[in-house]
């Protein structure tokens, strides 16, 4: 691969994150709303809050706080959260493992169903089956995640005993091994479901799509005509072709993905970082919520460096231009 | 249901229990103390689901109901509630109060151990206020600490409370909730005592409460029973988890569905559904972490800032609003019915300061226009009546007023208080806010004509009502007297009754000052609300009173 359009790519990193690190520092700022109200609660009276603005340095110029908070940065030190008052990349790293669960699981459900689905579909086009699938698939986009979770919770988990309601292992038993593995795997089935829907829908809408305008190409009709059945053509040769798509929108899905486990992992009590996106700006949280954005953000320049690298890998016009 | 539980072994044990029939959960009276002669099973883990992760658990650094809630059952305060309602000894053994309320002397309970074994003493008290309580936990330090006592501790089980003016409510903040003591040999050393990053002992925490923590990870918090409980035999149960479940819904599903043992607080469209579930029970709960006895209250803004209109500067227009609302018909509504409609400007829950038969304006829109008419407000047909020569407001102004509240049921009120006020002529625009956005536009700013907030009044009505009508609290800090209310009678009927030791004298002085209140009408007191847990029926011996140390007592059948 071309080492020169790698450095450029990556090069092209920084700026998105200092950019994205201003912005995010001040909108903070500017939402209305005192943090320290949020940690001391209702009751304090004035000195009480001036003694915790000072012990935040939120009297001190918005210039000066970005400052000290972007040199804190730049040292890999996002700082204390107000509310909880421990480090924020303690914070953020206790939690990435469950919502990494949570996502990576939706990320391959849906990707690997999401072609399945959509090279059914295209296998006999506007039959019934290909009719289901994308209508199923219009419905799954359509359903807000946060309303599917409780209808899976209601319809599914509730009072069947299949799975649980909550939690990512059981509250009443201290399982280890295989047992523990297996519990977690128990609760992380609706959770990762719900994820994957939208997703679902979107990957097989756009599988179809592509296979089907493959399946129209000289090259397939080529292959046909030297005697390959129809599913070997697609398979051994459409399928191959049209992921170039599915790849990019996998890459630049990362974001929704990860605001839809925002509301996931809330409705169904997964201990992952959404919970602490949301409970940070409801606080004002702001190191916390730097912290979280710059993480989002950072993941998500990465992702689309990655999906570039791995386009270009692909498909080698990209890494000549 | 029973037969539908599955899987989970441990599940189980819950099914014999619910065959058992159960007292009906309704008061918390049937609910606390083992009532019946048959001794409280023992082990088991309760269950029970909060609300957010708190981050840290030392309450005496914080008034953060989410960190109160998960610490409270691993110390203990001074004094605590009884079932009953009534203050009881906890790590104080007795008391007396000296010197017409200037000086409070506390007797300590002897042998009290720390969870790491060292043993409780005087030194601890003395620090925990020095340090924590009166610097950092901001309603004590709003409260006791502006009365600026000094701590004496001349012998290790002595601790005396001394003030320059006689204070009357300090036995009242000295719960686990406003109060909890924290073991001086374990926090003395920390760089910052109010985070954990300063602190770490704050997320491992040391108390004397009945149960001690075990682990701590971002799902729950597991704690187990301690066996040096100084309440002997207390606690029954073998330990207490305590689950991270945001959604209020998904905590119900979980307690119906036995995955957890204990909700703090049930939805109101669930109530009715929760209350005929035999395999449950509930009782109502004055208090809760972040404060008790609230009462929802719509705040007129007396002081808008310049160039606003004061729509709500004149008596006879607050007059107007109070008959023109149909409180019973919100309550009954929004609440599900669940508390009680305010007959009184501090809470009832406070039964000796709460005056009763106060003449509160009733529900009548007829006399509602014509209070209108007569200050100058013209229904001139197409809604909203329009200024003619009202005071502090422009001729020609609409009576359009904005009602800022928190989403939930503080904007519903606004939704139902619309249409009864659309009736009269007045336009209501509910604007809904997270806390910070309400915080600058009420207290810190005064743009707002009316808002809702729930005004928690506490044990004393000098810790949580006072900050509501007195003058000096009228400033930009959240919460305190958002009508911008200004009497100096009652002012000086505040100071009075707060100096007062004797309680049975400090009730006239109560009675009188709601009655100038009513008469004065700052706020539109709506509903003393109150919140219904629920808990698994095969579980009791809850004290619904000590909020804090409510399963200090509690068992589980199996």
């Amino acid at each position: 691969m071309n080492r020169r359009y790698v450095v450029r790519r990556l090069l092209q990193v920084l700026p998105a994150v200092a950019s994205i690190l201003i912005v995010t520092f001040a909108v903070v700022h500017a939402a209305p709303g005192d943090p320290v109200v949020a940690v001391a609660g209702e009751s304090g009276n004035e000195e009480y809050y001036a003694f915790m603005r000072e012990k935040f340095g939120l009297d001190r110029p918005v210039h000066e706080q970005f400052w000290t908070y972007s040199t804190n940065v730049l040292r890999g030190d996002l700082g204390v959260s107000f509310v909880q008052g421990r480090e924020v990349v303690d914070l953020i790293l206790e939690r990435v493992p469950a919502t990494l669960l949570l996502m990576g699981t939706a990320l391959v459900v849906s990707t690997v169903g999401g072609v399945v689905l959509g090279a059914l579909a295209a296998r006999r086009p506007f039959g019934p089956f290909d009719l289901g699938v994308s209508t199923g698939a219009l419905v799954g986009y359509a359903l807000p995640s946060f309303w599917l979770a409780q209808l899976a919770m209601l319809t599914i988990a509730f009072r069947t005993g299949w799975f649980p309601i909550q939690g990512m292992t059981d509250a009443r038993a201290d399982y280890t091994g295989l047992a523990h593995y297996l519990d977690v795997a128990r609760h992380l089935v609706l959770p990762a479901l719900v994820l994957a829907a939208s997703e679902v829908a979107l990957i097989t809408r756009i599988a179809r799509t592509g296979i089907l305008a493959e399946m129209d190409s000289d090259y397939i009709r080529v292959a046909q005509a030297k005697g390959l059945s129809p599913t070997g053509a697609l398979v051994h040769h459409a399928l191959r072709n049209a992921l170039l798509p599915v790849v990019t929108v996998v890459g630049t899905r990362i974001g929704f993905l990860f605001s839809g486990a925002v509301l996931v992992e809330t409705v169904f009590g997964w201990p992952g970082l959404g919970r602490l996106v949301l409970s940070a700006a409801q606080t004002r949280d702001h190191p916390l919520l730097l912290g979280m954005v710059l993480l989002v953000a950072f993941s998500l320049v990465l992702s689309n460096l990655l999906t570039d690298l791995l386009y270009a890998r692909v498909d080698p016009r990209i890494r000549y231009r | 249901m029973k037969k539908q539980l599955t899987a989970v072994a441990l599940a189980l044990m819950f099914v014999a229990s619910a065959c058992a029939s159960n007292d009906d959960g309704d008061t918390p009276s049937a609910q606390t103390g083992p009532t019946t002669t048959v001794a409280p099973a023992r082990g088991g883990t309760l269950v029970v689901a909060i609300g957010s992760d708190p981050g840290s658990l030392n309450p005496a650094v914080t008034s953060n109901g989410g960190v109160h809630t998960a610490s409270e059952m691993m110390f203990n305060g001074l004094v605590g509630w009884g079932s009953d309602g009534k203050l009881v000894p906890e790590l104080a053994e007795s008391w007396t109060i000296e010197g017409g309320g200037t000086s409070y002397r506390f007797n300590l309970r002897q042998n009290v151990k720390w969870h790491d074994g060292r043993p409780f003493t005087a030194d601890d008290v003395k620090f925990t206020f020095e340090r924590a309580l009166l610097r950092l936990h901001s309603r004590t330090q709003a409260s006791v600490g502006t009365a600026q006592p000094t701590i004496e501790t001349p012998d290790q089980n002595t601790v005396i409370f001394r003030f320059a003016n006689p204070y009357a409510p300090l036995l009242q903040q000295l719960n686990v909730t406003e109060a909890p003591i924290i073991p001086k040999h374990v926090y003395e050393g920390c760089t910052d005592l109010a985070t954990v990053a300063g602190c770490p002992a704050n997320k491992t925490p040391v108390g004397t409460g009945p149960f001690k923590l075990e682990s701590y990870t971002i799902q729950e918090i597991k704690m187990v029973r301690n066996p040096d409980y100084f309440r002997p035999g207390l606690p029954y149960l073998d330990g207490m988890t305590q689950r991270v479940i945001p959604d209020p819904g998904t905590q119900l599903l979980a307690l119906e569905n036995r995955e957890i043992d204990w909700v703090g607080s049930v939805p109101g469209p669930d109530i009715e559904r929760v209350k005929a579930n035999r395999a449950l029970g509930t009782a109502t709960a004055p208090r809760g972490s972040g404060g008790g006895n609230c009462t929802l209250t719509g705040v007129f803004n007396m002081r808008p800032p310049a160039g606003r209109p004061g729509f709500f500067t004149d008596l006879r227009t607050r007059q107007a609003f109070w008959h023109a609302v149909d409180r019973q018909q919100a309550f009954r509504t929004v609440s599900f019915s669940q508390g009680k409609v305010a007959q009184s400007p501090i809470n009832s829950g406070i039964t000796w300061a709460a005056a009763t038969g106060l003449n509160l304006p009733n529900f009548d829109q007829n006399r509602a226009r014509q209070l209108l008419d007569q200050v100058g407000w013209r229904d001139e047909g197409g809604g909203a009546r329009v200024a003619r020569n009202v005071p502090n407001v422009p001729d020609g102004t609409r009576f359009e007023v904005d009602w800022h509240g928190f989403a939930g049921d503080q904007t519903t009120y606004g939704e139902q208080l619309r249409g009864q006020l659309a009736a009269v002529g007045i336009t209501l625009q509910v604007k809904t806010e997270d806390n910070a956005t309400f915080s600058r536009n009420v207290f810190n700013q005064r743009e707002f004509d009316t808002a809702v907030v729930s005004y928690c009044n506490g044990d004393d009505p000098d810790i949580g009502f006072r900050r509501q009508v007195d003058s000096r609290q009228i400033s930009t800090t959240a919460f305190t007297n958002g009508a911008g209310y200004s009497n100096p009678q009652v002012d000086q009927l505040l100071d009075q009754a707060t100096r007062e030791p004797d309680t049975s004298r400090r009730t006239p002085l109560y009675r009188q000052l709601q009655e100038q209140l009513v008469r004065d009408l700052p706020y539109l007191w709506l509903t003393e609300s109150a919140g219904l847990r629920a808990f698994n029926a095969s579980c009791t011996g809850f004290n619904h009173e000590n909020t804090g140390l409510f399963a200090e007592a509690a068992s589980c059948r199996k």
